[in-house]
């Protein structure tokens, strides 16, 4: 298990040299962007996209070419040392940025998927107001999410983690004068909280524990840790992962984060932010290597997520909220790949990078729909649509072939090996994952056959409904139908492929849906390029093994039954009753009521300590931690009487006592 | 004026202190070292000039320019003097001008530049007036009509202006006073004219007149305390030097009645200005009372001053008697830490809000204070800057944020602030965050660093102090920053005026250096530690 | 008398300004306490010149003169301000800010 830790302590960090000392680019070209479109003002109305995609695609550009750097250097790590943030004593930061197999990865993702899906948000925000403002909360955005994974410590990477929530934060509430957005954007903010005190709790206890946070030094020092420190290390991480990457308990927030424009949904909620926790979970693999038991709490996390995501994604009727669910269960998928250590890793990240493709090109996709159809995204308005929007539906098409896990398509490649390292764990724990996984793979092939149906087949229920004049009850009333929503008039839809800025980015990411997969596991190609940084999996077999078929046949029996609910007799218009699981389902399997419980009820018990505690002069604005010293607080403010008098007793009373402490020590 | 009786002061008195009684002798008067106080003194002087002889219309804008230029110009000269090979030669600690009376060293010149740079932007507050907070005519009683005639005319009290321009002489004055004479009347010519600024608010003047009234009778109670402390040690030492105290100290035992007498009650007078506890009680209520721009002024450029002056009394003066005096510092700052954190939690009102925050942040300096080393001087040094552009950017803040009758201060006013303006509540919410001392903020270095030097010279138990009541402290911003951002908004809410050039300066300066002290802390923290490396001479 | 009595005198009359300070309401009595604290200074300060026989006390007593004369034309005017506003000039009626 410590295979992986020597070979990273074997590979020693070198300073950046040629291309890649020009790493601070990276950062600084969509820094600069944000800092232009949010400081301008007006002003840059007018050419402010195109400032907005011409940095990150400045970004990604540089990003190839040290990628290639990368791969013409041997030891193809490279560590950029900015500058010394606070030099004092034993404390000792430094921010630099690495640039090694991993992140480049990541960097190539981040870059590539981000350039697509903002160019592609050129068109779909058109009439917006305020695009000038989504464009620079998307750069800061890529700024954030580059400085996560090319830190070289911890605290640095904490502030990229940070970065990425504030401006997920503020995409999510882009639309403020929605109530819903406002409210989902807080509840991600909440949740969040609670996710990266354990990143930061985690920072702190390698601070305490190694005097360090960099991770040359961290992965160091946790040779000679003990196993309880390495134990709460991994814990605390997983921790940090769950609230960012949306697992199991702390999930609930990503379906309400639908609420944002659905470039946001694509790029931050699917292919990028939350896949943050999978890149923790995998840069610190010295770590996990070192605590078995961390290491499971992660696959058991990653095994429940993969099928309460599935779960949620077969009942719910709104599109991205479906879409949602499902990317909850894939990055189950990843975590619990992160969870079988070394076998693991290389696959959680070729996941990971052909996810972000596919899913970004159905999140697209469905964003396109929605462009056409008045921001509608209750699958249940759709049907028929293929003839309508066929570029959307041929894109969206390759990337639920991809999803789904047929082969040739990215899925199977990316997803099969994680099942196949469960059957090759020992013991039985990584059997009961793996019969999960492969329900999990059926799960995940009813539910997008079932969105394809109610999608691209069967009847245009559009028209029916427009026909019927049933009031509108859209979930999403958006920039342009806030309007119809608001007083439920009946609608007409008038569906529409969209312009090419935006069907563009769909066909490439369709491309990266049908190709990823294979080209990043055939031959190796990215174990081989990863090992270095988080060790070899064991000998993975070919793909034609048990466990493989097995995933294969599940998937085309969970194709089946979505045929043969959704595709064989017509939709209907209004959602059926459903059995209890349905109903489940439909309320995020109780998320909220679980989130409410573990974080909400401590905080209103803290509130009624506080009433209790005489809190009444502060208007309502009843603070639930500051209770036990809001007491004294109120109490302590009462000898502020405002008379003049007094205070000049306090002040005698106050040079009494000085002199008296000043003769006692003396004394 | 009394400014102008500063500088003669000096040079009167130092014919005493450099020669024998009887004969008289000039003393040698160090001009060019004592450019940046004389310059500001000058451009005060000036604007009495002005008031007396310029038409009406015009004032207001030749003030402004003379005061802005005029700091600008003191700013230029105290980097001047820094760089200064001469004053600063084979490692010279630096020099004491006017014979005796005046020091020139690297922590004066460090606190100086500190104070005219705050005293900038605060005079931008000041000189803003779209929405002027000082009242037409002082004179005129609350509601008669001559105050309406004045608001009707848009009549401004253009006096403003030379009466900042003293009180920022006296606070440079304040720190580099090498005797105790010239730092009581340096405390007098800061004092005064912050006695008048603080009663001259266009609105809610009856508050503003009794902030101007608690202010003037607590300041002159404690002036005369310090005065008198000042007394005890003349009769203790024979001198008002900082240097003969010292060296009185160390060699003279007897006597110690007065000698400690001495230390409390000019202690006492210091640590009334900076707003420690039990000597806190006026700050609240003035800071609440005064004009914004003012509490701006007070809050940054008279801490940072009256700091400089703790400073340079207790590590010249008494730094024998490091043992003796500590002990009471400790409970002073303790007190202030935890009193200035505990009351501010339930304060409704957000300038007394941020007055109790400045008495908390009062302790925390005291904490770098009480480390009595090059680092404790350092870190207090830097924790001024940070704190001072912090303070200054929030005040800026508030005055942007209006209801019909003036500023929003009551903080359910603020409520969902920051649905309303998403830009000023995110800068506001960042400044509180600095005060909280999260990292990457100014507010985090200046913390660290005190703690540490604390830490280093074994005050363990002080940073324990510290680091708790930064963590009650941290709830009541946090609460703020909950109450703009996920509270829903006030109906009728106050309304968010777009900054112009002066309140943008304002708080685009305060938040860039807050921001740029907390990612990038280095260049400041070492010009800090180069400054501190030779402590003040004697 | 030796100037030990002349110091104690001050420090007599530092008390009886500083405790009048305290129990009056009238603003100008209040400060009339504070300038007789001043004057107790003044008294301590030429004493203590007499007992160290240099001139610097007595000269530093001239400066404080100055200086309470300064700070009586600022003190007078906010209390003529107040005076004006609330026809009072009880400091105990100026209690709005507080807690």
């Amino acid at each position: 298990m410590t295979g992986s830790a020597q070979a990273l302590a074997a590979q020693a960090t070198l300073s950046a040299t040629g291309a890649l000392k020009l790493s601070w680019l990276l950062l600084a070209f969509p820094l600069f962007g944000a800092a232009v479109l949010l400081l301008g003002g007006r002003r840059t109305d007018r050419w402010g996209h195109l400032l907005g995609v011409a940095m990150p695609v400045a970004a990604f550009v540089y990003g190839v070419i040290a990628f290639f750097t990368l791969l013409g250097e041997s030891d193809r790590s490279r560590d950029l040392h900015l500058y010394s943030w606070i030099p004092v004593a034993r404390f000792q930061v430094s921010v630099g940025l690495l640039t090694d197999q991993l992140s480049i990865c990541f960097v190539l993702l981040i870059t590539g998927v981000g350039s697509l899906i903002i160019i592609y948000s050129v068109g779909y925000l058109w009439h917006d107001a305020d695009r000038r403002r989504f464009f620079g909360y998307m750069n800061l955005f890529v700024a954030a999410m580059l400085l996560l994974v090319l830190a070289d410590n911890y605290l640095v990477l904490y502030v990229g983690w940070e970065g990425v929530g504030l401006a997920s934060y503020l995409l999510i509430g882009f639309w403020q004068f929605k109530n819903s957005a406002a409210v989902a954007a807080k509840k991600a903010f909440v949740v969040n909280r609670v996710g990266d005190a354990g990143l930061s709790l985690a920072i702190m206890l390698m601070f305490a524990e190694f005097g360090t946070m960099s991770f040359t030094g961290v992965f160091r020092g946790v040779g000679s840790a003990g196993s309880g420190v390495t134990l709460a290390l991994g814990l605390l991480l997983l921790l940090g992962a769950c609230g960012k990457s949306a697992q199991v308990p702390l999930q609930s927030w990503l379906l309400d984060a639908m609420e944002g424009p659905t470039p946001v949904s694509a790029l931050i909620h699917a292919a990028t932010m939350v896949t943050a926790g999978v890149y923790l979970l995998v840069r610190s693999n010295p770590i996990l290597a070192l605590a078995p038991g961390a290491r499971l709490a992660v696959a058991v996390v990653g095994t429940i997520t993969l099928l309460v995501g599935g779960i949620i994604a077969s009942a719910k009727d709104d599109i991205k909220k479906s879409l949602a669910g499902s990317t909850m269960s894939q990055i189950g998928y990843m975590t619990l790949g992160a969870g079988l250590g070394p076998a693991g890793y290389v696959f959680a990240i070729a996941l990971l990078l052909s996810h972000g493709f596919y899913k970004a090109g159905l999140f697209l996709g469905a964003g396109s729909v929605m462009h056409g159809m008045n921001d509608e995204v209750n699958m249940r308005r759709y049907g028929g649509l293929s003839n309508v929007l066929p570029v959307t539906y041929v894109t969206f098409g390759l990337a639920y072939l991809a999803i789904s896990g047929i082969p040739p398509f990215s899925g199977f490649f990316a997803k099969d090996p994680i099942i196949e390292a469960d059957f090759g764990q020992h013991g039985a724990a990584g059997k009961v994952a793996g019969v999960c996984a492969l329900i999990g793979a059926g799960i995940t092939a009813f539910y997008m056959t079932r969105m394809m149906f109610m999608t691209w087949y069967g009847r245009r229920r559009w028209e029916e409904h427009a026909a019927s004049g049933e009031p509108h009850e859209t979930a999403e009333p958006l920039a342009g139908g806030s309007v119809q929503g608001a007083h439920g008039s009946a609608e007409e839809y008038h569906p529409h492929e969209s312009p090419p800025v935006m069907t563009g980015p769909m066909v490439v990411l369709a491309i990266g849906s049908v190709g990823a997969g294979a080209f990043l596991i055939i031959n190796h190609r990215l174990q081989k390029f990863l090992a270095p940084v988080v060790g070899a999996p064991p000998n993975t077999h070919g793909f034609f093994t048990a466990p493989g078929i097995a995933a294969t046949a599940l998937a085309v029996a969970g194709i089946a039954l979505g045929w043969w609910i959704y595709g064989r007799v017509p939709v209907p218009a209004t959602a059926p009753a459903g059995g209890p699981l349905t109903v489940a389902a439909r309320k995020d399997l109780y998320g909220d009521a679980l989130n409410e419980s573990l974080l909400m009820r401590p905080g209103q018990w803290l509130t009624r300590l506080s009433v209790y505690f005489d809190n009444r002069d502060i208007d309502g604005l009843v603070n639930t931690i500051a209770a036990a010293v809001g007491g004294t607080s109120g109490r302590l403010r009462r000898m502020q009487t405002g008379f003049v008098r007094s205070y000049a007793l306090s002040m005698l009373a106050g040079a009494a006592v000085l002199v008296a402490l000043l003769l006692a020590v003396r004394l | 004026m009394t400014g102008t009786a500063a500088p003669a002061a000096l040079a009167a008195h130092a014919t005493l202190a450099a020669s024998a009684p009887g004969a008289i002798s000039a003393p040698p008067i160090e001009y060019s070292q004592l450019g940046p106080m004389l310059v500001v003194f000058g451009a005060a002087i000036v604007g009495v000039l002005v008031e007396a002889f310029a038409p009406r219309p015009a004032r207001r804008g030749t003030q402004l320019a003379l005061s802005l230029g005029g700091l600008a110009a003191a700013f230029v000269w105290t980097v001047v003097i820094a760089a200064s090979r001469q004053v600063f030669a084979n490692g010279s600690p630096g020099h004491t001008a006017i014979g005796g009376a005046v020091g020139v060293d690297r922590p004066t010149l460090f606190i100086q530049g500190t104070i005219v740079v705050l005293a900038f932007i605060s005079v931008l507050l000041i000189g803003d007036t779209r929405f002027s907070p000082f009242v037409a005519q002082a004179a005129a009683p609350p509601g008669a009509t001559a105050e309406q005639e004045g608001l009707a005319a848009g009549a401004m009290h253009t006096e403003i202006f030379p009466l900042t321009l003293f009180a920022v002489g006296g606070m440079m004055l304040f720190p580099a006073a090498n005797d105790l004479l010239t730092m009581f009347v340096a405390l007098e010519v800061l004092s005064l004219p912050l006695y008048l600024l603080c009663g001259l608010a266009r609105r809610r003047r009856l508050l503003s007149h009794e902030a101007a009234m608690k202010y003037f009778l607590l300041g002159a109670f404690s002036s005369a305390f310090f005065l008198f402390g000042i007394a005890m040690l003349y009769g203790f030492s024979g001198s008002v030097s900082l240097a003969a105290i010292a060296s009185t100290a160390a060699s003279n035992t007897s006597n110690s009645t007065l000698l400690f007498a001495g230390i409390a009650l000019t202690g006492l007078g210091l640590l009334f200005k900076i707003g420690a506890v039990p000597f806190h009680s006026w700050k609240p209520d003035v800071y609440q009372g005064a004009p914004t721009p003012v509490t701006a002024l007070m809050a940054s450029c008279t801490v940072v001053s009256a700091f400089g002056a703790l400073l340079r009394v207790f590590y010249v003066a008494f730094g024998n008697l490091t043992w003796d005096w500590r002990p009471a510092l400790w409970v002073i700052a303790v007190l202030t830490m935890v009193v200035g954190a505990v009351i501010a939690i339930t304060q409704t009102d957000v300038k007394r809000l941020l007055a109790y925050s400045s008495i908390a942040h009062a302790g925390f300096v005291l904490t770098g204070v009480l480390a009595v080393s090059t680092a404790g001087l350092s870190s207090a040094l830097f924790y001024l800057v940070a704190y001072g552009f912090t303070t200054v950017g929030a005040f800026a803040v508030i005055t942007l944020v209006r209801d019909p009758g003036g500023e929003a201060d009551h903080l359910s006013r603020w409520a969902g602030l920051g649905r309303r303006s998403p830009v000023v509540a995110g800068i506001f919410a960042f400044f509180l965050l600095a005060f909280a001392g999260i990292p990457l903020t100014s507010g985090f270095t200046g913390k660290f660093a005190v703690f540490q030097a604390a830490i280093a010279s074994g005050e363990t138990a002080l940073v324990i102090v510290g680091v708790l009541s930064s963590a009650i402290a941290a709830f009541f911003y946090v609460r703020v920053i909950v109450l703009m951002f996920f509270s829903d908004p006030v109906p009728d809410g106050p309304e968010v005026v777009l900054p112009n050039v002066f309140s943008g300066t304002a708080v685009g300066v305060g938040a860039a250096v807050t921001l740029l002290l907390g990612i990038a802390p280095q260049p400041v923290l070492s010009l800090a530690s180069h400054a501190a490396n030779q402590l003040f001479v004697g | 008398m030796s100037p030990v009595h002349y110091v104690a005198l001050s420090v007599i009359l530092f008390m009886i300004g500083g405790v009048g300070v305290l129990v009056r309401r009238n603003a100008i009595v209040v400060f009339m306490c504070v300038e007789l604290m001043l004057n107790a200074c003044n008294l301590a300060f030429v004493a203590f010149a007499r007992v160290h026989d240099n001139l610097d006390g007595q000269v530093i007593a001239f400066f404080v003169m100055v200086v309470a004369a300064a700070e009586v034309v600022v003190g007078l005017a906010i209390l003529m301000a107040i005076y004006r506003a609330r026809r009072s000039a009880s400091v105990d009626d100026a209690s709005l800010l507080k807690y």
